[in-house]
């Protein structure tokens, strides 16, 4: 499997949302937080459900194949109260199937297609979470 | 008395009565705590407060380090993945008092006369901390959340907690308690409103000396929302998944 991997520094601003402690996340043992993957691609599923908000992309590689990428995010209600200057307002509405957007996050140290969220941007690259762009 | 001084009285007195939101209490002391209420961590303490009470664990004894020992918790420095976990809470058992703290979703407080509920967004756990001056139940059996009764010290609110079984855990880090365990707290505000929770627990089973901690509380305009823990049953699934994924590679 070709992947992009893009090693993060922690004082990059977007993560301050996490570091401050507002989401502490079970099951981090399942996702390696030394490195950061990027994928793009078109969403196949979105789902603002409790525990964790899942959302899911078709992304094409290199070889021309397509592979299902998800991403787990904080619970619904969190990302809803979400209230900054200038924060997109989640609901479960904000990702139809078709929308192009990019996922970055810990990569599962499976291999499997999978990811710990940090950032989401869509298509006009609007960071959605994780700040900044 | 005559009636015109009969009458004088309750003219003077009625307005009184009616001016307090807390009215219904009458005779009661205390500080209006009522709103919605999110963890607000202290600067301190933020690098553990979503999953312990204090930087490094209590003084427990070797009855509780034992059992310590034992705890796989999806938390903090010795977490496991949800599928290898012995946290009671991925049963859905109550998560217990004061680990409810912990679980970040805000609370609720409602003061009613001769109660104060803390109503928990985290799978709409509810404490009911009486007020009216009755005694612990010494007839029931221990339960998840423990029995608190509470009296106002001028505008704190003082807390005793009892009762409890053993099956929950002091944090979401694996501490455990007894059923000999006694929660003491201390709700106020503080002076940019704010609500701080002294926490003192005692348990000489479990632990070798009665120990604190503090939570903070910053007020929000939220509902409370819901929270069900059974939702946590169909992540396991999706958890599974990632953890066996078995991608065939030969590379």
């Amino acid at each position: 499997m070709i992947r992009k991997i893009v090693s993060v520094s922690l004082s990059m601003t977007g993560l301050l949302f996490f570091a401050s402690g507002a989401w502490a996340h079970h099951g981090g043992a399942a996702y390696d937080e030394t490195e950061t993957i990027t994928v793009t691609g078109a969403v196949t599923k979105f789902q603002f459900i409790n525990p964790h908000v899942l959302i899911y992309i078709a992304v094409t590689e290199e070889n021309g194949d397509t592979v299902e990428w998800s991403g787990e995010l904080t619970t619904p209600i969190r990302l809803a109260r979400i209230d900054r200057a200038g924060a997109v307002t989640w609901s479960k509405d904000l990702l139809q199937p078709g929308d192009e957007i990019t996922l970055s996050g810990n990569p599962a140290r499976s291999g499997a297609p999978s990811l710990r969220l940090r950032r989401v941007i869509d298509s006009h690259g609007v960071a959605l979470i994780g700040g900044g762009n | 008395m005559s009636q015109r001084v009969l009458i004088s009285v309750v003219v003077l007195v009625t307005p009184l009565l009616m001016s307090s939101p807390l009215s219904a209490q009458m005779g009661e002391h205390g500080d209006d705590l009522s709103g919605v209420w999110t963890n607000f961590a202290l600067e301190s303490a933020r690098s553990y407060q979503n999953s312990a009470l204090r930087a490094d664990p209590p003084p427990m004894t070797p009855w509780a380090q034992e059992r310590f020992a034992e705890a796989k918790p999806t938390f903090g420095p010795r977490s496991v993945p949800v599928r290898e976990t012995n946290d009671p809470v991925y049963d859905c058992f109550r998560p217990g008092t004061p680990r409810i703290y912990m679980h970040p979703f805000p609370m609720e407080i409602i003061q009613t006369p001769g109660r104060v509920l803390m109503l928990f967004e985290y799978d709409h756990t509810v404490r009911q901390i009486y007020t009216d001056g009755r005694e612990h139940r010494t007839d029931l059996a221990p339960t998840w959340m423990g029995d608190a009764t509470g009296v106002w010290e001028d505008e704190t609110l003082v807390v005793e907690t009892v009762n409890f079984n053993d099956k929950t855990w002091i944090d979401r880090e694996g501490v455990p308690h007894s059923d000999q365990l006694r929660v003491l707290e201390r709700i106020r505000r503080d002076e940019d409103g704010n609500l701080l929770i002294d926490i003192t627990i005692e348990d000489p089973v479990a632990f070798t000396e009665s120990w604190t901690a503090q939570r903070r509380y910053r007020r929000v305009d939220w509902n409370i929302e819901e929270f069900a823990c059974m939702d946590n049953v169909e992540f396991a699934a999706y958890e599974e998944e990632v953890l066996d994924y078995d991608s065939g590679d030969e590379e």
